[in-house]
């Protein structure tokens, strides 16, 4: 076969059988959703752009910090001074490396309302977020429209990542049928990151990305695999009969909880107090200890069984047992949830 | 070190990073039991702050998953799995971060 000059820049990729013509044609031809494109983010679209798919979706609702660039590989310095958001900054960025692959940033924070439209027209949804309640959704979501997905995690020097195909492999939900309540998990805010691991995690995030996408489905990985880059443990969790068991809520009972809203936050503002209430369901109550020790380095904290204060940044966090927050020092919704998500998690 | 029906079983326990300051800092600590359940009670007994970090109302947290050598116990007999000696458990909690 004559070789396409335009498929030229892939031919190192291409010469690897797994690809080859086919395969490349194959990836020019998918559009890819990526959900959040922070540490885990940016090595995922940095990989699909060079790689060569189609269409790539970046959504985002944050801004660059300077405490960003230690690990979020396609940020720099001018685009913290420019005040970009990430999505914008990523795409500009990804423009410059591969100006064949159709990118399309979105600045907003990714609910149970748009989420259906942000996927529908995607053959892939990768993981690039920080949290549990936007990965449920990515879950109900893609269960239910039945598209291609795969989890990725780090906190420290710890990673994991599972890949999902709905009606084959167990989804999120069969492995972790709930997420860590609201300061019941680390994060990296609260527990740090180095960035070899999220480089490393991501990585076989795109690997299995460029599997499915090159129509390589049987060569994906149906385990939980888990490194640790610091204490050097890898391992692989055989998850494969967690979906036989035939009682998850979300692909085997078709509940789709998150996108009904019957799961996850609600933000209220209060008005004219430049603050923001964040709601979250939880079972019990909160462990003030636990989360007072997780946030003393970080900021002032204080609490008795009623509240527990802490200030950071130019922020004040008033938490009570019930999950709730209320966040002054903004009015915007999306960043209150950011704010959240980054010192209390869930 | 065996105590009960004399059946000495030594099972390591892989703790995680987020629940190392309940056990002093350690990575694996060495438990004796019969079953998983077995295991993590001694564990819990020897680290007693540890117990509320792992079970709610008696059950496995939903965000940890227990791993027998590399099996996850929810198709095996959940907590009822029997291990015997030298068997290792791995308790993984979903990491929310990226």
């Amino acid at each position: 076969m004559t070789p396409d000059p335009s498929l030229e820049r892939y031919s190192r990729q291409m010469r690897f059988p797994g690809v080859g013509t086919e395969g490349q044609l194959r990836l020019r031809n998918s559009r890819v959703t990526l959900c959040g494109c922070g540490a885990l983010g940016t090595v995922l679209a940095n990989a699909l752009v060079r790689a060569g798919v189609g269409f790539l979706r970046i959504i985002d609702r944050d801004f660059i910090e300077t405490h960003n660039l230690q690990r979020q590989v396609l940020f720099d310095e001018a685009d913290v001074t420019a005040n970009l958001p990430k999505a914008e900054a990523a795409t500009r960025k990804l423009r410059l490396i591969n100006s064949e692959v159709t990118i399309e940033p979105v600045v907003a924070d990714i609910d149970r309302t748009n989420i259906i439209d942000l996927v529908k027209d995607a053959d892939l949804i990768l993981d690039g977020t920080d949290n549990f309640e936007v990965r449920y959704l990515i879950n109900d979501a893609a269960v239910k429209l039945g598209k291609p997905w795969v989890y990725g995690g780090c906190i420290g020097s710890h990673g994991q990542t599972m890949t999902i195909l709905p009606g084959d492999t167990p989804c999120l939900r069969c492995v972790i049928p709930a997420g860590p309540a609201p300061g019941e998990g680390a994060t990296c805010e609260t527990a740090g990151v180095l960035g070899p691991t999220v480089n490393i995690v991501a990585s076989y995030q795109a690997t299995e990305a460029i599997k499915i996408l090159t129509g390589h489905k049987e060569a994906i990985n149906r385990d939980l695999l888990y490194l640790d880059v610091w204490e050097n443990v890898f391992k692989k969790f055989s998850i494969a009969k967690l979906r036989e068991r035939g009682n998850c809520v979300c692909c085997q009972q078709g509940k789709f909880e998150w996108l009904e809203g019957q799961h996850g936050s609600q933000t209220t503002s209060l008005c004219g107090r430049n603050a923001v209430q964040v709601s979250h369901r939880v079972a019990g109550k909160l462990d003030f200890d636990g989360i007072a020790r997780q946030l003393g380095t970080l900021g002032q904290v204080s609490f008795n069984r009623f509240m527990l204060k802490f200030q950071v940044e130019e922020y004040e966090f008033t938490v009570f047992p019930d999950g709730r927050a209320i966040i002054k020092g903004t009015n915007d919704a999306d960043k209150a949830r950011t704010l959240y998500a980054k010192y209390i998690g869930h | 070190m065996s105590e009960g029906n004399g059946v000495d079983m030594a099972i390591k326990i892989q703790v995680p990073t987020p629940l190392r300051e309940h056990t002093q800092g350690k990575t694996t600590v060495e438990t004796s039991g019969t079953t998983v359940q077995a295991a993590l009670n001694d564990l819990c007994e020897k680290f007693p702050t540890l117990s509320a970090k792992i079970f709610d109302k008696g059950e496995v947290k939903p965000f940890l998953n227990i791993y027998l050598n590399d099996e996850d116990i929810r198709y095996l007999d959940s907590l009822a799995t029997a291990v015997k000696d030298g068997d290792e458990l791995s308790i993984i909690p979903a990491v929310a971060g990226g």
